[in-house]
């Protein structure tokens, strides 16, 4: 594209001459129409188309709001609160689950903790004439022998 | 008018009066297939694995693109506002911060809070901040098996991210980068958003009442309206003048479907956002209560970055700026950067300035 003169006309580019008038004027419009919306009667114009929309639409929204409920009823159908409802006590669920899951990290990482530390230092058995035997595991204590130990 | 250097060269003007028909024949090909949607780009193709899902919201982890002793020790955990898509940090190839930072050895998470349902519409500012933004630090956490990470929020992201920050200040966060970070509303003349939102005109409650969630569409046409021309008018005629440059067609087509993909308000939060923050300015002035204590950013503790872009129209610069005096932390820096609110982070711009200052901001502290 060529350059322009400085009067701004060049017969050689008439298109290129009318892309600089077009965006010369596009930038006055711009900057001109940025400044209106951060005026404070524009601030209140759209406040007030936006009341005037939700007060239109309030009425017709609460008359399609019980028909619809009304109708979902009748062909036994959950309505939209129903299902939000039944919505949010599954994520609900889903928290408690998130707070479990971390619990039972935090547990699985205290048993490792425990699992890879060092045996504590056991009293040596007194000698005996019988060979030694190889160490035995340690049993695992299930829930209801945990609980006949404790009684 | 004419000079004789401007003399009419007849010659010259039929060629290039053949260019352009030229032109004009391959932007309407390109035209026609964006009309009929023929032509798309993905955006968020970085390669990445969900490793947390609570809702709508998931937790994403970017496969490393470094070696394992080339890592950064520290994560960073992505957080984007409520509104519109979080693949505003992965636009595309070549021009995504997630692809970058993973180049630079960071280990990058993204939380993405999904698109909020009719039984979202009652979670509000601690809900995300102080409830569901632990969980995916905690989720981090299991993943990396550190404690240490950093943060980085953008927008209202960076909001709900000062507000962690600021509760939560030993969970291990190490860093903390802000951008474009709307925090201090005193200034009520500056910007429209602050004028338009701080009308008496503007019935939020009701907006709440009816719709649940405040609809992705107004929410837009707000933003929009901020620049009306430019945004109605210019962004097409660019689009119209470049139709036969199919880099800047991708890259128009990229960020049109980011923004063009609309996410609805939470209703809770977009009330509070409203009232709390910017008709009555609690955050900066101590005296939002959450988890029924107020919100101190003085206990603020991690390393403190806040940029700020000097085109940004939608948070002016006087909303991020003030806060730098109420940081706890003594290591804070406020960071003036060319562009606007997201051309700060998107485009080559971004890559040549506002990337490698994060980058060697955040390396220095992640080791």
């Amino acid at each position: 594209m060529s350059q322009n003169p400085p009067d701004g006309f060049d017969p050689n580019d008439p298109l290129g001459t009318w892309r600089s008038i077009r965006d010369a004027n596009l930038d006055a419009w711009a900057r001109g129409m940025t400044a209106m919306v951060n005026t404070e009667s524009f601030a209140k114009a759209i406040g007030m188309q936006l009341d005037t929309i939700l007060a239109a639409s309030a009425p017709i929204q609460k008359a399609v709001h019980q028909y619809m409920e009304s109708y979902l009823a009748q062909v036994n159908m959950p309505s939209r609160n129903e299902v939000v409802s039944l919505a949010a006590r599954l994520t609900n669920i889903e928290l408690r689950l998130d707070d479990m899951q971390s619990q039972l990290d935090e547990l699985l990482t205290a048993v490792r903790a425990i699992q890879l530390a060092p045996p504590p230092v056991a009293e040596l058995p007194a000698p005996t004439d019988a060979p030694a035997a190889p160490p035995a595991a340690a049993p695992r204590r299930t829930r209801k022998a945990r609980t006949a130990d404790q009684q | 008018m004419t000079t004789a250097s401007a003399a009419v060269d007849t010659e010259q003007l039929a060629r290039q009066l053949f260019e352009e028909m030229e032109r004009l024949g391959k932007s309407s090909e390109t035209f026609a297939r964006l009309a009929s949607r023929r032509l798309s780009v993905q955006i968020g193709q970085t390669p990445r694995t969900t490793i947390w899902a609570l809702n709508k919201m998931r937790l994403y982890h970017y496969h490393p693109q470094t070696l394992p002793e080339q890592r950064k020790p520290v994560p960073l955990l992505l957080v984007f506002a409520l509104i519109n898509r979080p693949e505003i940090f992965d636009l595309c190839p070549g021009n995504s911060f997630v692809e970058y930072m993973l180049r630079q050895g960071y280990e990058v998470y993204l939380l993405d809070w999904g698109r909020p349902g009719l039984e979202d519409a009652e979670f509000d500012f601690e809900d995300y901040a102080l409830n569901f933004l632990p969980r995916a630090v905690r989720a981090l956490q299991r993943h990396t098996g550190k404690r240490e990470f950093s943060l980085l929020g953008w927008c209202i992201g960076a909001t709900l991210c000062t507000i962690y920050a600021a509760m939560r200040p030993n969970d291990g966060l190490r860093n903390l980068v802000l951008l474009t970070a709307p925090l201090d509303f005193a200034n009520k003349g500056a910007g429209p958003f602050n004028r338009w939102l701080n009308t008496e005109y503007y019935n939020v409650d009701e907006l709440v009442r009816q719709y649940g969630n405040v609809p992705g569409e107004i929410i837009d046409y707000g933003s929009k309206m901020l620049k009306p021309v430019e945004n109605f008018v210019t962004n097409y005629l660019k689009l119209w003048d470049n139709l036969d440059n199919q880099a800047i067609v991708e890259s128009w087509l990229a960020m049109n479907t980011w923004v063009t993909d609309l996410v609805d308000f939470p209703g809770a939060a977009f009330r509070q956002w409203v009232v709390e923050f910017f008709r009555e300015n609690k955050l900066i002035e101590g005296r939002l209560m959450m988890e029924g204590r107020p919100v101190d950013m003085g206990q603020i503790r991690a390393s403190v970055l806040n940029v700020i872009a000097d085109k940004d129209h939608i948070v002016p610069n006087c909303q991020s700026t003030t806060a730098m005096d109420r940081f706890g932390t003594r290591d804070k820096l406020l960071l003036e950067m060319k562009g606007g609110h997201i051309g700060l982070m998107v485009g080559s711009g971004a890559s040549k300035r506002t990337w490698p200052q994060i980058d060697a901001w955040l390396a220095r502290r992640s080791g």
